[in-house]
């Protein structure tokens, strides 16, 4: 009964959506107030019953009910609880009814949240929303329906791809989804304002916190993503350029591109025409990331599907909404009235030119992700591209986009003083020069590329904090009134802030991890030694455990620095009998923001194992940026400028407008 | 300025970095680009040694040898053509005789492909993408290829022959 | 039952969201509206000024700005008058009252299963499971040597079960564990080999080669090991020395070894001393055959033997070798009538057909 509740609810939410992507839009075109209410009270149901439906294949999952196809091919009896959880989302079914539950979410948040929206640009979103959401449901019921039974039910389950079973998965997808599925609210108001044939300044701080939201969980879906690469694939790698890493990448760039020229849009009512457009090629790269994982296209680890007829089905869904916005944006952009001016050296200036950067290092990830596949069904040639194609292509076009960073926030709106930005910059120009002088020293020459990308990063995050100097006045008027002042910045400042000395410090984290990286690799005996960095890892010995679903060969290291034993490691492989794979579990040594990793390879007839031991200088430094930028994007958020603007009827909006800011 | 200028300014600075950008690509395609190519499509082209491209194949069974400190040596079969393959440490999880598998390198003097890395993402159902249309091309491809080459049928009779 | 009374009450839900709105009319709160956004723009230009972040010039020129933008804003909210549209309302609730429900329903019972209950895990009877009383078994004499690790004989008796039920990676450790707690042996580096191949999916590899060399070494008539050498040999490819081991195995074996018929089955696979010499084309095909494929051509070979054999009778030990192929391919009738036609080709012959005699014993053909 669960699952066919689940199912049912699953088609009622698609019957719903259908009246949601239509109703609402009469209402507006006639300028009827209930009819366009009907896009609320919807959407409020959809949600209900995609959230029921996804419930009910959790509850599935959790009682191991193999009458059900989906169920049976990804779950084991004796799974852990974690993982017959996680495991919903970790087949392609259940993902894409994740990928529709938080669909709906969205619609739902703006449907209860959205009070200080006028009422038919409100509709007309949930209209946009209804049609996303009906195609994704349709998608999923005919192609990939999670709720197909088997009317003798096997006895035992088939188990999750063990790589997948893991902590890092549990919140990996979600996470990228909230991030992807988030912009499809910055696209529905797009294409609300298209169709409505009207965008003001207004519009931009209502997208503002949508688009924020998903670029926060887009920022930390994809942090994440690289660490579990990194910990679980056993190979220390945490950016691959895998193609499916570059779906979610894509949309990040567009987004991070997008943010900022809301921002010019909002305070200047300017970039308009261009905000639409980045509106609508952000969503687009997040379904085309869905389509390229989803459909078996480029192949990877994440690839569960297969199965052309699904891909196909995708191909549609993707033509249909990417083709008809682009269309319906060709065709109503030049109605758009132009906006503000603004000098080329102005705020305004800086980020266009930072649009610029993001969107060109966007589409230079775009060609190279997708020009394998244009050659292959051009030429029949396969080929690859791989790490250093976008070395050489993304890494210059970032050095500009950093330099310009620190400078953007100290430039007046309209016109701007470069020079007088470049003097506050001083400070921080001269920590970068230090940094690289010692760095240079230090390293007496060894590389000379390091140093200088280091400087840089030292630049970005100095400037960062000097721009906190120079608005709260820090070394210029007494410490008390210093802290008043910082008391009273907006805290989009401090996001700002943030946020860009995050960029700083995850480059820090590349470039050390990649140039001072050290390893061993070898094969070793119960008592064998080995040096790393300054570390000395001596192998105790191997021992065997049985797991709930798999036997595990641990490995135990003693490790000392100096004589001076630190801690004992233990790396571990795992066996999944279920289905006869294994799996590498890395150990880690974290000292500062440093890490000795260790992984086991094959054993030898002889007993000797052979072991991959790594010293990655300062890598956590990769992770702790983004979580850095996602915190700014957090304090922007909560920014009050954000809240306001909404309810009239106070008492009510002020609640959920508050649920919002989950940093107060 | 004008506007007509401020615009100009704009669109002359984004043609800049586009134009920038397009020769970053072109430049990048030319070095970085690798090619995939199994043992008789690198036996055909004679793909000269030092050129880098991407092996794919099956790893001949009983082919694998371990050598001293981690070298490997295995070969990879595509069915009408092998091409043997050295490799110096560790093999990835899903690396298995009679699997898909992906080698990156070159070939040197000798004709022995020298990998640098070996990749093997599949489970017991999936292959690498790439190998799996090389074998359907050249029609090799079954569909319980990866599985068990003749091993079940080598398999039975050992346990019959003693118990 | 109670699943169509929760199909009917989600139903209603349903219907009721899309209803409730239309009902309530006109009287639902209008929404809010731009001149909010830039009023609020406007105090916090207050703010900046007052918190000394913006000079006082500059935020005169924004709040010209702004009030253009305000009153831009207030104009064109004036020409949006609302209206209500009874029809079209009236046509969207018959739409949900009617159309929701039947398109949900045809939808459902076109994909849905609701006549199937549920299955969850506590509901099933947990003795169907044949398996579980065994690896729990397993997990305790597991859990046993993990403390003793040292105990060769648990080993000896763990490994072979573990090798049964397919776990050829722990059965490897723990024939090696045997190996080393329990004593050298031929048996045991065979089993070791075989566990080793197992974990190869069936294919000898060099390590398992090996293991079987050692075991020959010790005891050159180690039957298993040899087969298997044969094995290899077979699958590099080089059948000569596959069918060299096999016949020398043959050579040496008692008459009445059970893994006789198996030896000769293999040997007729390589192709014997007397079956049509095979390409070497077709030789390599069949190293990349799967079962099936490889079953066929056994048959192709065997059929190419029933025929020549039915032309030209006189060959004895051709008819032993197809009687053999026969049986062993499980065809008890094709082999039974194989007997019956070979003694009616050399009835002629007294040597021969006592010759005949003395091999169909060893069949176990009964007749």
């Amino acid at each position: 009964m669960i699952a066919e509740a689940g199912h049912y609810a699953l088609v009622l939410a698609l019957a719903l959506a259908l009246i949601q992507s239509t109703v609402p839009l009469l209402g507006a075109r006639w300028g009827d107030h209930a009819l366009m209410n009907v896009a609320r009270s919807t959407a409020l149901a959809q949600l209900l019953f995609v959230g029921a439906s996804f419930a009910a294949l959790t509850m599935l999952h959790v009682v191991s009910d193999f009458s059900v196809v989906n169920v049976f091919e990804n779950s084991h009896s004796m799974k852990p609880l974690l993982y017959k959880i996680t495991g919903v989302w970790g087949n392609h079914e259940g993902s894409m009814l994740l990928w529709v539950a938080i669909l709906a979410l969205f619609g739902g948040l703006v449907a209860a949240f959205g009070n200080n929206l006028p009422l038919s640009l409100r509709a007309h979103v949930l209209a946009v929303q209804g049609w996303i959401a009906a195609a994704f449901y349709l998608f999923i019921l005919v192609t990939s329906n999670p709720f197909l039974r088997i009317a003798s039910p096997p006895i035992e389950g088939r188990d999750l791809n063990p790589v997948l079973q893991d902590i890092g998965l549990a919140v990996h997808p979600p996470m990228l989804y909230l991030g992807y599925v988030g912009f499809s609210i910055s696209f529905s108001f797009a294409v609300a304002a298209l169709i409505e044939g009207r965008i003001d300044a207004a519009w931009a701080r209502w997208v503002r916190p949508w688009t924020l939201v998903a670029w926060i969980f887009l920022t930390l879906g994809i942090a994440m993503g690289s660490y579990w690469a990194y910990y679980e694939l056993g190979w220390g790698g945490w950016w691959f350029w895998d193609p499916v890493e570059n779906a979610s990448l894509m949309p990040w760039l567009a987004g991070t591109a997008l943010l900022h020229s809301a921002v010019v849009m909002e305070k200047r009512n300017a970039l308009k025409v261009w905000t639409i457009l980045l509106s609508i090629l952000t969503f687009s790269l997040s379904l085309l990331g869905t389509f390229l994982v989803r459909s078996g296209v480029l192949t990877s680890v994440h690839a569960f599907a297969t199965d052309p007829s699904r891909g196909v089905f995708i191909l549609l869904i993707l033509c249909l909404f990417i083709g008809g916005s682009l269309l319906l944006y060709a065709w109503r952009a030049s109605a758009l009235k132009q906006g503000g001016l603004f000098a080329p050296i102005s705020r305004e200036g800086a980020l266009v030119l930072n649009n610029l950067f993001l969107t060109t290092a966007c589409a230079t990830v775009f060609i190279g992700t997708l020009y394998p596949l244009a050659l292959e069904v051009v030429t029949g040639e396969k080929i690859s591209v791989g790490a250093p194609f976008f070395n050489l292509t993304f890494g210059p076009l970032f050095v500009p986009l950093m330099v310009a960073m620190p400078f953007a926030p100290l430039l007046a709106w309209k016109r701007g003083d470069l020079a007088g930005a470049a003097q506050r910059l001083m400070a921080a120009g001269i920590a970068a020069l230090i940094a690289i002088a010692v760095l240079w020293a230090w390293t007496s020459g060894g590389a000379t590329f390091a140093p200088l990308a280091i400087g840089l990063a030292v630049f970005v995050v100095a400037g960062a904090l000097s721009d906190l100097a120079e608005r709260t006045a820090l070394f210029r008027a007494p410490l008390a009134t210093a802290m008043a002042r910082a008391r009273g910045l907006p805290r989009a400042t401090w996001g700002t802030a943030f946020a860009h000395a995050g960029v700083g410090i995850a480059l820090i984290g590349i470039v050390c991890e990649t140039t001072w990286n050290s390893e061993y690799i070898g094969s070793m005996k119960p008592n064998d030694v080995a040096k790393v960095a300054g570390y000395q890892l001596k192998l105790d010995g191997v021992t065997q455990r049985q797991g709930p679903n798999f036997r595990e060969m641990i490995a135990q290291f003693t490790v000392s620095h100096d004589g001076e034993t630190l801690q004992v490691m233990t790396p571990s492989k795992r066996n999944f009998t279920t289905r006869s794979s294994s799996t590498t579990e890395a150990a880690l040594l974290t000292r500062g923001a440093s890490q000795l990793y260790i992984s086991l390879g094959d054993t030898n007839a002889d007993g000797a194992i052979a072991v991959r031991i790594y010293h990655k200088p300062l890598v956590l430094l990769i992770w702790w940026g983004p979580v850095l930028m996602a915190f700014g994007g957090l304090l922007s958020l909560s920014d009050r400028r954000l809240r306001v603007g909404a309810p009239k009827p106070a008492k009510k909006s002020a609640k959920p407008a508050r649920a919002l800011q989950p940093a107060e | 300025m004008t506007r007509k200028q401020r615009r100009l300014t704009m669109i002359g600075g984004s043609l800049t970095v586009l134009a920038i950008a397009a020769a970053l690509v072109l430049n990048a395609m030319r070095d970085s680009i690798v090619f995939f190519s199994t043992p008789t499509m690198a036996a055909e082209k004679q793909i000269p040694p030092g050129k880098r491209f991407r092996l794919g194949g099956l790893v001949q069974p009983g082919s694998l040898v371990r050598g001293d400190n981690l070298a490997v040596n295995f070969s990879v079969a595509d069915g009408s053509a092998t091409l043997p393959v050295s490799y110096k440490g560790i093999l990835p999880d899903l690396f298995r005789e009679g699997q898909g598998v992906i080698a990156e390198g070159t070939l040197d003097a000798s004709g022995v492909f020298k990998a640098d890395t070996v990749l093997a993402k599949h489970d017991e159902t999936y292959m690498p993408k790439d190998v799996a249309d090389a074998l359907k091309k050249q029609g090799h491809w079954k569909d319980d290829y990866g599985a068990k080459p003749g091993a079940a049928a080598a398999a039975a009779p050992a346990t019959g022959a003693t118990r | 039952m109670t699943l169509w009374f929760v199909f009917a009450l989600m139903t209603v839900a349903a219907i009721f969201a899309v209803l409730w709105p239309l009902s309530r009319g006109s009287s639902a709160q209008a929404g809010g509206s731009e001149a909010v956004v830039y009023r609020d723009q406007l105090a916090e230009i207050d703010r900046d000024v007052a918190a000394g972040l913006i000079g006082v010039s500059e935020a005169e020129a924004a709040r010209v700005e702004i009030g253009r933008r305000l009153l831009a804003a207030a104009e064109g909210e004036r020409d949006l008058p609302a209206r209500s549209n009874l029809g079209l309302r009236r046509a969207s609730a018959i739409g949900a009252l009617v159309g929701l429900p039947i398109a949900a329903v045809t939808l459902y019972l076109s994909l849905g299963s609701p006549l199937l209950g549920d299955f969850p895990l506590a509901a099933r009877t947990r003795t169907a499971d044949a398996n579980q009383p065994i690896d729990n078994m397993v997990a305790q004499v597991e859990a046993h040597l993990e403390k003793n690790p040292t105990d060769g004989r648990g080993w000896t008796v763990l490994a072979p079960v573990l090798a049964r039920l397919g776990r050829y990676d722990d059965a490897v450790r723990a024939y090696r564990n045997a190996i080393n707690y329990a004593g050298d042996g031929a048996e045991r580096r065979s089993d070791l080999g075989e566990a080793l191949a197992g974990a190869a999916g069936g294919v000898v590899t060099a390590e398992a080669k090996a293991e079987f060399e050692r075991a020959v070494a010790q005891n050159a008539d180690e039957p298993r090991a040899n087969y298997f050498l044969g094995l290899a040999a077979e699958q590099d490819g080089r059948q000569a020395n596959a069918a060299a081991i096999w016949r020398g195995m043959l050579a040496k074996a008692p008459a009445d070894a059970p893994w006789r018929p198996l030896i000769e089955a293999a040997l007729a696979r390589v192709g014997g001393p007397a079956a049509p010499p095979l390409s070497s084309d077709a030789m390599a095909a069949a190293k990349d055959m799967n079962e099936d494929d490889r079953g066929t051509m056994i048959r192709g070979m065997v059929d190419r033997l029933a025929t020549r054999l039915k032309q030209n009778g006189d060959d004895v030990e051709g008819w032993l070798r197809l009687m053999r192929a026969y049986m062993v391919m499980g065809e008890r009738d094709k082999a039974a009538s194989a007997l019956t036609e070979a003694r009616q080709a050399v009835a002629s012959d007294a040597e021969r057909l006592r010759q005949l005699n003395e091999g169909v014993k060893n069949l176990g053909l009964g007749g």
